[in-house]
């Protein structure tokens, strides 16, 4: 159940700053639609609509109840998992294999529930790409074995694992005495990812000239990745309250997750380029596929929290 | 009683199974409400082909229609014959026509139940072959169509199903797929070779990728 007293009032300043962007954002793509009729503005709305639906779902998910969080994310990478196998062809032998993966997802949620490090560390890179493999032997069919279980653990681990880790910021155990608030710096990494995305996105729209990887992704420049960066660092110099961090340790730690989500973007564009596909699916109107969404935290969400344990513990 | 049993099993419980757990996309076919019979042609890969089709029936048209299915299969033994019945709501046709026994002749039993006013779901390829391959069709459906020219069909694609439960396997792995639907029409020729054509050209319209 909702538990007003443990809302830190910082949590809630966080959540009226999303809010606030959203309504900015909403207003303004009405009024240059009003200003500029012959403009094509459909896709922003679309976006920012479905940002409002994602914002307000997450914000349920992670601040209303604990237990509900961790669901929540096992749900969101159990959608990416789906939508990753499917796009990628595997082989009808390779099922079996898929199911066993598939019910590494609770488990792996379960770990990082229970709070046991060491097993949530490793169940993935270690067990599942032990006993994948071993799946796919009993079936008998050697011709694509390799590309099949390469292809698989690799899926697991970028969407699966990366996102775990979210879960995990919520197990986090007491420093000195002191209480981690898990809530407030799932917060922090998930705010700072999607606003350094669209931030990367504006700058580029802006100011974009010239390309970083033209053959990948050609809407990534540099002046919207360097732009993104300092205004990501920014924004997470002033969040820092959500962290226990310093403000040198806040501004690196920024950095990295710019950079980290900039990876995460572009990887995920060149999966799509390698099958041939513009968008990983329909599921958010205006963005795409779940993937489309979360390429950036698969990369930022491990980054942050290993930062954060190193940095703590 | 069938029709609240239905409508729980596919309107409820199988529709959000086949949209959340397996990840196939389709939307109910309220479009249908108001047209009083219509014969469903799709392309079939999985058992779940059946179940999809159901539950985008708009709920209240649920108990008129009933998916066509193989005697051979469905009809195996007492038990799979009654679950076929009460759960899938099934017409079990032989594959065979049956010159002997005018009342078995598969073609007749189908006019039979469009004639009480049912809608029928037709799987032309008459067997589930390998994912996303279409096999040639049976002449069936072009009897029927000929017998009855006013019935409308609709021709449905899906895809995906066949990689989430593929034929000689039980287990269900999710996989994204999707369901689409054509346009009601009636057939335009009275030769079976053209209704079959006809029937064809929709579906491979429909199988091209498109944006939702």
């Amino acid at each position: 159940m909702l538990n007003l007293g443990s809302f830190h009032s910082d949590i809630v300043i966080v959540v009226g700053l999303i809010f606030g962007i959203l309504t900015i954002a909403t207003i303004l793509f009405a009024t240059l639609k009003k200003l500029n009729p012959e403009k094509d503005y459909s896709e922003l709305i679309q976006r920012t609509k479905s940002w409002w639906v994602m914002a307000t779902v997450f914000i349920a998910a992670t601040l209303l109840n604990n237990t509900i969080s961790y669901v929540g994310i096992a749900f969101l990478s159990f959608l990416a998992f789906r939508e990753l196998y499917s796009i990628l062809n595997f082989r009808n032998e390779d099922r079996r294999a898929i199911f066993w993966a598939l019910c590494a997802i609770p488990v792996q949620f379960y770990l990082a529930y229970i709070g046991w490090y060491g097993a949530f560390i490793i169940f993935i890179p270690i067990v599942m790409f032990l006993l994948l493999p071993m799946r796919m032997l009993v079936v008998g069919n050697m011709s694509g074995f390799i590309k099949s279980t390469a292809t698989l653990q690799w899926s697991l681990m970028l969407t699966v694992y990366s996102l775990s880790h979210m879960a995990y910021l919520l197990s986090l155990p007491e420093v000195d005495g002191v209480v981690v608030d898990g809530r407030a710096l799932l917060l922090f990494v998930v705010f700072l990812t999607e606003i350094n995305d669209v931030l990367q996105f504006t700058w580029g729209k802006l100011f974009g000239k010239h390309k970083v990887v033209p053959k990948i992704s050609p809407n990534k420049t540099w002046e919207g990745l360097i732009g993104g960066i300092l205004c990501t660092i920014i924004f997470g110099y002033f969040l820092r309250f959500l962290t226990p961090l310093s403000p040198v340790e806040v501004v690196l730690v920024s950095l990295i997750i710019a950079l980290a989500g900039f990876v995460g973007d572009i990887v995920m564009s060149a999966i799509k380029r390698d099958i041939g596909i513009k968008d990983t699916g329909s599921t958010i109107p205006g963005h795409g596929g779940v993937l489309d969404r979360i390429d950036s935290l698969s990369y930022t969400a491990p980054v942050f929290f290993h930062l954060i344990f190193y940095i703590l513990y | 009683m069938k029709k609240a049993w239905l409508i729980f099993l596919y309107s409820f419980c199988v529709y959000y199974f086949l949209k959340i757990i397996v990840g196939i996309k389709f939307r109910r076919a309220h479009f249908l409400k108001n047209t009083k019979q219509f014969i469903i042609v799709a392309n079939h890969n999985s058992h779940l082909d059946t179940m999809a089709l159901l539950a985008a029936m708009p709920s209240r048209l649920l108990v008129n229609v009933k998916p066509v299915a193989a005697m051979d299969h469905f009809g195996k033994t007492r038990l799979s014959s009654w679950f076929s019945r009460t759960c899938i709501n099934a017409v079990l046709i032989k594959r065979h026509r049956d010159k002997v026994n005018p009342s078995l002749d598969p073609i007749n039993v189908m006019l039979n139940y469009l004639d009480k006013g049912f809608s029928l779901i037709l799987f032309p390829e008459g067997s589930r072959g390998i994912p996303e391959i279409a096999q040639p069709f049976k002449a069936g459906i072009a009897f029927v169509l000929r017998q009855r020219p006013h019935i409308p069909f609709l021709p449905a694609y899906m895809s995906g199903l066949g990689k989430a439960m593929p034929k000689g396997d039980n287990l269900i792995v999710p996989y994204g797929g999707r369901l689409v639907f054509g346009q009601l029409q009636t057939i335009t020729s009275m030769s079976v070779d053209d209704i079959l054509n006809q029937i064809s050209a929709q579906l491979s319209v429909l199988k091209k990728p498109h944006k939702n």
